[in-house]
């Protein structure tokens, strides 16, 4: 028999009959039978579309970057919609020069655990910043942020806990309750109502996870009301603010600041790879916190540390941060002006209020097509497909930056709307 | 192909919701691993069938049925979805009697009533058995494609665990809009499912219209 997943004689395509959940269980008894159907599908995959993911970047993820096609090989200077660096702060000359000098000094890496040897004294400088940055006792590294929900969540729940996580938690959550062995629950995505049925009855340790921002759709934790049903229910309250942290609130603390529930919340954890483009996670709380969670959490102390240059860097982002307020103002000024024109424009961004801006093709068929005309046009910018959002809820996630000019920022409103009037998507 | 059994369907129409994992593992064989949505979150399926030919006749059937994992087999095609029907139930006793001597699916074994309700954009089934309400299960509309998919539907009875590949052909309509609706009702029909921790309302909708389900002869598998 013909494998299906392979091209068939008189039929144009099957590449949009399948994606990566249909190659996830193989057959006979090697996991390197896994491989060859998922091969013969991604050789199809690739040219008609994939290609467009993991394109090599040739300058820094500045407002515009020049990028290689990975299906002609050339490279295109494009307008950057693609990378996080909110506050475009990652290739600021005060950062390069704090990690070139921290490269000098300390040599390319940690060379060891932060338990052991991989503590340097700029470390506890960031640990320090970040703490106080967020106006708590104390804070923890982690070497990205994926590990920080891993680890900190297996560090203070067990087998027999109750973790309550929204259905769209970034996967660094639900690995990190997988490993944590609790009882995992998810409730529908920004629901108080359905969080309050799941805690219903539920006795012994209860942790809940909300998220600042949602990375896909790049809407708001409704935060008054879960932690309202969650401390009715004697829940401790675990808010990840990837996306949010150094933007959101009137100090940039985050999400739970802007809501002023800033003492509120039992566990704050954050990312650096996000607003100041660079790498690592952190979680804030009490000393003692921190200090059960530098004995427990596995996914750090088993670990090289950061980088020391990689610390140093992002403690000049923190001070760059602390220093000039005026970025966040010029973020959420772009934000503004990108959602106005987008909606004059007839696009939809979905339930987005803030700077992850989904722009919703809600074709799967079409959305790499899309994307490509796009890029051929002048923006990186890439698509999201099903089984990372749901079946025709593909997008193009836009991330802006405080360092988009408005110019940048309409000549993208303009491809992005050309396009998706010539593919029938919005209105003309 | 030899072999080859073939119904003819007026409608079809099909609801994935998340229940919890111990729920499907408690209904399934332990050699049959169902697949998890979210860590701890397996899929309960509920199809509803308006077959208007076959080897007996028309009747409608309702199928309760936990996804699992498909069993792939190198250079075959691989399947859409793999269903464990645990409970299956049919207007006619004909039809229970066929299904039970040729693929060997549990049944609820006196005849339900099945009514289709058709709503702006939607259907709706409704399933009582014994004079009391089973469960209603609408179903939302998106765009129509023609489509021929491969599905898998393990078997299970007192001797022996089957395979059959069932191959779905017609007009679909499929999506993620969460918009329809499931109520499952306190009635035996339901013993098997904790109703209240099953969602009311399902993550993936499927409709298909005028077409066939053929199914390929059974195939007896080897269990540990």
């Amino acid at each position: 028999m013909e494998a299906a997943h392979k091209k068939e004689p008189g039929k144009a395509s099957v590449f949009s009959d399948y994606d990566h959940s249909n190659f996830y269980y193989g057959a006979g008894e090697d996991p390197l039978n896994l491989l060859a159907p998922f091969s013969d599908w991604y050789a199809e995959a690739l040219p008609k579309g994939y290609y467009l993911y993991s394109e090599p970047l040739q300058s820094a993820p500045d407002t515009r970057v020049l990028v290689r096609n990975r299906k002609t090989g050339e490279v295109k200077d494009l307008i950057n919609l693609a990378s996080y660096n909110y506050l475009g702060i990652s290739y600021r000359q005060e950062v390069k020069d704090a990690a070139i000098e921290a490269t000098r000094a300390y040599g390319l890496g940690a060379s060891g655990s932060p338990i052991l040897s991989g503590t340097f004294e700029v470390h506890n400088e960031l640990a320090r910043a970040v703490a106080s940055f967020k106006k708590k006792e104390a804070a923890i590294l982690f070497p990205t942020g994926y590990s920080a929900n891993v680890g900190f969540i297996s560090s203070i729940m067990r087998a027999g806990d109750h973790i309550f996580c929204d259905q769209y938690s970034h996967a660094s959550i639900v690995d990190g309750a997988i490993l944590a062995k609790s009882k995992t629950v998810f409730f529908r995505h920004n629901n108080p109502l359905d969080l309050e049925r799941k805690l219903n009855g539920v006795r012994g340790k209860k942790l809940v996870v909300v998220e600042g921002v949602y990375s896909m759709d790049g809407d708001v934790c409704v935060l008054p009301e879960i932690v309202e049903v969650a401390k009715r229910h004697g829940a401790r309250i675990l808010i990840d603010e990837a996306h949010s942290t150094f933007l959101f609130g009137p100090n940039g603390r985050g999400v739970a600041e802007h809501f002023g529930l800033d003492d509120e919340i039992d566990f704050h954890l954050g990312t650096f790879s996000k607003s100041l483009g660079g790498q690592g996670g952190f979680v804030c709380g009490s000393q003692d916190l921190i200090d059960y969670t530098n004995a427990f959490a596995r996914s750090r102390f088993f670990s090289c540390n950061l980088a020391p240059m990689l610390a140093a860097g992002l403690l000049a982002g923190i001070r760059i941060v602390e220093n000039e307020p005026q970025l966040r103002a010029r973020l959420w000024s772009n934000v503004a002006f990108l959602r106005r024109r987008f909606a004059e424009e007839g696009i939809d961004i979905g339930k987005s209020t803030s700077q992850v801006m989904p722009v919703m093709v809600n074709d799967d068929p079409k959305v790499f097509a899309i994307a490509e005309k796009i890029q051929d046009r002048g923006l990186f910018l890439q698509p999201v497909t099903y089984p990372a959002v749901p079946k025709h809820k593909s997008r193009l996630r836009v991330s802006v930056s405080a360092a988009h000019s408005e110019d940048q920022l309409e000549t993208a409103v303009q491809v992005i709307a050309s396009v998706l009037r010539e593919e029938g998507i919005c209105r003309a | 192909m030899p072999g080859l059994t073939r119904y003819g369907y007026r409608e079809v129409i099909g609801g994935f919701f998340e229940f919890p994992t111990e729920n499907a593992r408690r209904i399934l064989p332990a050699h049959i691993e169902p697949v998890e949505l979210h860590h701890g979150t397996s899929i309960f399926a509920m199809n509803v069938f308006d077959f208007t030919e076959s080897m007996v006749g028309p009747y409608k059937e309702a199928v309760m049925a936990v996804i699992v994992a498909p069993l792939v087999k190198p250079g075959e095609k691989l399947p859409k979805s793999a269903f464990y029907p645990y409970l299956v139930a049919t207007t006619t006793r004909a039809a229970r009697e066929h299904a039970i001597e040729r693929w060997h699916l549990p049944h609820w074994m006196n005849d339900v009533e099945i009514d289709f309700e058709p709503g702006p954009e939607r259907l709706t089934a409704r399933v009582r058995a014994d004079g009391s309400p089973v469960a209603d299960m609408t179903i939302t509309e998106h765009s129509w494609k023609p489509v021929s998919h491969l599905y898998q539907s393990f078997m299970r009875d007192s001797d022996q665990t089957y395979l059959a590949h069932i191959t779905m052909e017609g007009k679909q309509s499929e999506h993620e809009d969460e918009k329809g609706a499931l109520t499952l009702y306190d009635h035996p029909f339901n013993q098997a499912l904790m109703i209240s921790e099953v969602y009311e309302t399902p993550f993936r909708e499927l409709w298909m219209r005028a077409g066939m389900q053929t199914f390929e002869p059974l195939v007896e598998l080897e269990t540990a």
